[in-house]
């Protein structure tokens, strides 16, 4: 039964994750579903950048968060350098850094080619995302593998001759680290997405046309079709709750690894 | 002594030091990307430290907002908004937590399995609630109450649509949950007190289980207030509050570094003020669980 639970929850996952795959089939954004043909477009293109946004946040984040976690633990010096730092850019609202990092950057991308544009936008973005959601990444690695290590280090590998670095490599490679791994990673593509939707709702909000038109997101779709909602103008109210039922599901999925992976955790 | 090193560490560097630093690094980020030239970068440390001197010539010449109104603006309403967001925070994780824990209390004791069910179903939902964009929320706040919606709604919106509130419930539910079973709470129930199913008052199981809990809660509620400050910032920008948040907007579009300078001043100041507080809460009851999270 148990079993039977954790795959329907898997499925679930699937399901509600499937926007970002669906947004990669060939020809999705040519399939309008009664839409007009340039909202569907931008729906489609929005959650192909931030599948893009996502996936590699999780990974630039997630590389630097091992490496500073690794190396807080080997030289403490690091480590407490390192945790000054990134107290000092946590102690600065996620939303200001992100408008800060990107904002500016419109001028450049003004007089960049179209392509040229999107990949500068989201190397600006994946950038901002990544400084913001560091602190927590890494406090969430470094104290487990610290715990870990010191608990672990003395009683058996170091008998074995082990380094030091190997035997953090070991404890990394463990089942418990990779479950924090796991947690982290879906941490920061929640804090992700929360970020760029709403970085693209304020741009929209705030700055309409004269914004960046580099930067596609669910989160800009929604501010710009917020009339249909709030004043009867043209258009089908779909497209203001569209990408908001699809942003919905995708973060709950990221919510119920996150839930899954603390029930485990209070099991354990 | 104790007191004078908490007063320098919390009040003089992560207050006043992180707050000046901040908008000096943030406004000259901003610099280098428009690619501004050395004439604008000396002019805008000069407004800087026109500002922090509280010389009265500062941005005299800025159309729209003066340096004075957006401090006015700062203190009348985003910091009041964050206070309100930061009690319904601290409210909803303690009834959260107070509930799911008495449950789970209830049943290791009594064996109870409607608890179990109701905590299950109510967690649900309220996750399923917290992945509602925040910015959504505020639409259906603007749809429903019009342009002028009460700031208390606001504070509401913030913290139960931005995730938060559910995010610190669970944090102090499993932080409670997890000593149940402890001598200490074995000992304890074995007196005959009140669970405490909402509210974990003094002197309830639950009341209990929050002092113990609570050295860490009140740190966690810290990190959480540059989360809050960035709710309300954008709900000042989705009702055009003449708070902060449209203002660092205009100014951004506008290019007016004087304004940006005062929006992004005053926003970090009362990030660190608010952090400032939580953070004296957790010196005055628990010094040496401060001492410990240094």
């Amino acid at each position: 039964m148990k079993k039977l639970f954790e795959i329907l929850g898997i499925a679930a996952v699937v399901v509600m994750l499937s926007p970002f795959l669906f947004a990669w089939v060939p020809g999705a954004g040519e399939w309008t579903v009664g839409l007009p043909t340039a909202y569907w477009h931008s729906l489609v293109t929005s959650f192909r950048q931030l599948s893009i946004t996502l996936a590699f946040t999780v990974l630039v984040a997630g590389a630097v968060t091992v490496v500073l976690g690794y190396c807080s633990i080997l030289w403490p010096v690091v480590g407490k350098t390192t945790a000054a730092v990134l107290d000092a850019v946590e102690s600065i609202p996620a939303i200001l850094v992100a408008l800060f990092c990107y904002a500016p950057v419109a001028v450049a991308l003004a007089s960049n080619s179209a392509s040229t544009s999107t990949i500068l936008s989201l190397s600006v973005f994946i950038f901002a995302a990544t400084l913001t959601t560091l602190p927590e990444a890494v406090r969430g690695v470094a104290l487990p593998l610290g715990e870990l290590y010191h608990r672990k280090y003395s009683v058996s590998l170091r008998s074995y001759g082990f380094t030091r670095g190997r035997i953090l490599a070991v404890l990394l490679n463990s089942k418990d680290m990779r479950d924090v791994l796991r947690r982290t990673a879906a941490v920061i593509l929640l804090k992700t997405l929360v970020l760029d939707c709403s970085f693209s709702f304020i741009i929209q909000v705030g700055m309409g046309a004269n914004g960046t038109p580099a930067h596609t997101s669910p989160g800009g779709l929604i501010a710009a079709w917020r009339m249909v909602l709030l004043r009867d103008i043209d258009g089908s109210r779909l497209m203001f709750w569209l990408p908001v039922i699809l942003l919905v599901m995708v973060s709950f999925a990221f919510l119920l690894l996150l839930g899954q992976d603390k029930q485990k955790e209070q099991h354990a | 002594m104790r007191f004078l090193r908490f007063l320098a560490l919390e009040l003089g560097l992560r207050g006043v030091v992180f707050t000046l630093v901040g908008t000096l690094a943030l406004v000259g980020l901003y610099l280098a990307s428009v690619g501004a030239s050395a004439d604008l970068y000396l002019k805008t440390l000069g407004a800087f430290w026109s500002m922090v001197t509280l010389n009265p010539d500062f941005s005299l010449q800025t159309a729209g907002f003066s340096a004075g109104e957006i401090i006015s603006s700062g203190a009348a309403i985003t910091f009041p908004l964050a206070l309100v967001s930061l009690l319904f925070l601290v409210v909803i994780a303690l009834v959260g937590a107070s509930t799911a824990a008495s449950s789970t209390y209830l049943r290791t004791v009594q064996g109870g399995r409607r608890a179990l069910g109701l905590g299950a179903l109510g967690g649900l939902l309220a996750s399923l609630l917290s992945a509602v964009p925040l910015f959504v929320g505020f639409w259906l706040l603007y749809g429903s109450s019009g342009m002028n919606p009460s700031p208390m709604l606001i504070a509401l919106v913030v913290v139960v649509l931005g995730g938060l509130g559910w995010d610190a419930a669970r944090f102090l539910t499993l932080d409670m949950k997890r000593q149940i079973d402890t001598t200490h709470t074995l000992v304890f129930s074995t007196l005959g007190p009140a669970v405490g199913r909402v509210l974990p008052l003094p002197g309830t199981v639950t009341g209990y289980l929050l002092n113990s809990a609570a050295p860490r809660f009140i740190p966690y509620v810290a990190g959480k207030v540059p989360a809050i400050i960035g709710g309300v910032t954008i709900a000042e920008m989705v009702f055009n509050f003449p708070g902060l948040g449209s203002t660092l907007l205009d100014a951004l579009v506008n290019m007016n570094t004087d304004t940006l300078i005062a929006a992004v001043f005053v926003l970090l100041a009362v990030n660190a003020l608010v952090t400032f507080l939580v953070k004296s809460a957790l010196f005055v009851l628990y010094p040496r669980w401060y001492e410990k999270a240094l």
